[in-house]
């Protein structure tokens, strides 16, 4: 009888440790990681932009496209930019034309300013349907300074009021980028 | 006497000195021939008394093994206990979709646990136990924007109750990721829950700020598993 009890408490200390290795430990550790990237994301405040003149007869159009911007470049040799470019011209025919316009020097342009980080466009800066033009850059080690919220900027469009332009409604579309690296 | 042979005289040398011996104890000299045989048998007992008594003390146990019933009370104290295991090293939190969405990534957690009945419970939990590092990135102590936080949902806890909705992770606190009730125990069914080990996801949100910084960083995190 007391070898066998001898033995079960033997066999007993050796399964203890292993009960214990079955259940775990108090405690455990992770590690969390993340890589972090250039991004940039732009949202248009207004989803339509009406270009209206007032004043004198014959004054340009006006109007404003607002945006906010979120935008996070490379540490080192990082760059990223804001553009846009007319992707549909004005339609109907006969009326204002970015591609075609009726008389030279007929032009939507526009003006840029910014609430955040980068630099604005310089300038007046006339749009196109072939190229994209800019409205903003930053350079290295750029980030949003607004968060969540976003930095904001504004295109001040000008169209002129051309007399050729027969009377009518027109719209086109303007497609902005922004891009970071 | 002294007509017995060599042998006879030897025996006879013997009885003298017995005989002289009991000389002075007795007179009688044919009392004396009696009371030696039962002196020398006494003497070879005396002699023979102590190897009895170790063969008894040695044969005693053996006999007693034999005959002897005997019983133990096995008594197992069941304590609460709770253990991870099988615990990720990483997580890794990767960003899917539209720019700036957040990064997102699951740890699996495998755990046993066992409280007290009526009156116990339990709990896990984590901590950030290590900022993330380097600077100027994601950081949970310190962020750079208000809002931006590690934040994490539990999913199928297979023994206790998950986490309640979004839980923001601290590193001066723990919070909460599954809480254990009293009578809940790892395993074998019954009362006891039907998978071993129980298992729990977590699903960590980290806020992507455009004020991060480019590059990789880390932070660690502790879970703790308690029952009572």
């Amino acid at each position: 009888m007391k070898k066998i009890v001898a033995l079960v408490g033997v066999a007993l200390l050796f399964t203890a440790p292993l009960a214990h290795a079955q259940l775990g430990s108090a405690t455990g550790t992770t590690t969390v990681s993340v890589t972090v990237g250039a991004e940039a994301a732009l949202n248009i405040t207004n989803s339509s932009t009406p270009l209206t003149a007032t004043g004198t007869n014959f004054s340009n159009y006006t109007g404003s496209t607002g945006l906010t911007y979120f935008v996070r470049t490379t540490q080192s040799g990082g760059s990223g930019s804001v553009t846009l470019k007319v992707t549909t011209d004005f339609s109907p025919a006969n009326g204002p034309s970015v591609g075609t316009p009726p008389s030279a020097g007929d032009k939507l342009a526009y003006t840029c300013s910014l609430s955040g980080v980068g630099t604005a466009c310089s300038g007046s800066q006339t749009s196109s349907t072939t190229a994209s033009t800019s409205v903003a850059t930053f350079g290295a080690d750029a980030h949003t300074v607004t968060f969540p919220g976003g930095d904001t900027a504004t295109t001040a469009w000008t169209l002129t009021n051309d007399p050729k332009y027969k009377t009518g409604s027109y719209s086109a579309t303007v497609t902005f980028t922004i891009s970071a690296s | 006497m002294s007509g017995q042979g060599t042998s006879a005289a030897y025996e006879g040398k013997v009885r003298i000195e017995y005989a002289e011996r009991y000389t002075f104890s007795s007179a009688l000299g044919s009392g004396s021939c009696v009371s030696r045989p039962l002196e020398r048998v006494g003497r070879s007992i005396m002699r023979l008394a102590p190897l009895v008594v170790w063969g008894a003390l040695l044969l005693a146990p053996i006999r007693l093994e034999a005959q002897t019933l005997t019983t133990q009370t096995l008594q197992a104290v069941i304590s609460p206990l709770g253990g991870l295991f099988s615990f990720p090293n990483s997580v890794t939190l990767s960003k899917t979709g539209t720019t700036f969405n957040n990064f997102t990534g699951s740890l699996a957690i495998q755990y046993r646990a066992r409280t007290t009945q009526s009156t116990g419970g339990g709990t896990i939990t984590v901590q950030a136990t290590s900022d993330f590092n380097p600077a100027n990135g994601p950081s949970i102590a310190s962020p750079p924007s208000a809002g931006d936080a590690l934040r994490y949902t539990c999913s199928g806890a297979t023994l206790g109750t998950n986490c309640s909705g979004t839980q923001t992770v601290r590193t001066f606190a723990s919070t909460n990721v599954v809480t254990l009730s009293a009578s809940e125990c790892t395993g074998g069914g019954g009362s006891c829950s039907s998978t071993d080990p129980n298992t729990v996801t977590v699903n960590f949100t980290l806020t992507n700020d455009p004020k991060y910084k480019t590059g990789s960083y880390s932070a660690t995190l502790t879970f703790t598993i308690s029952a009572s």
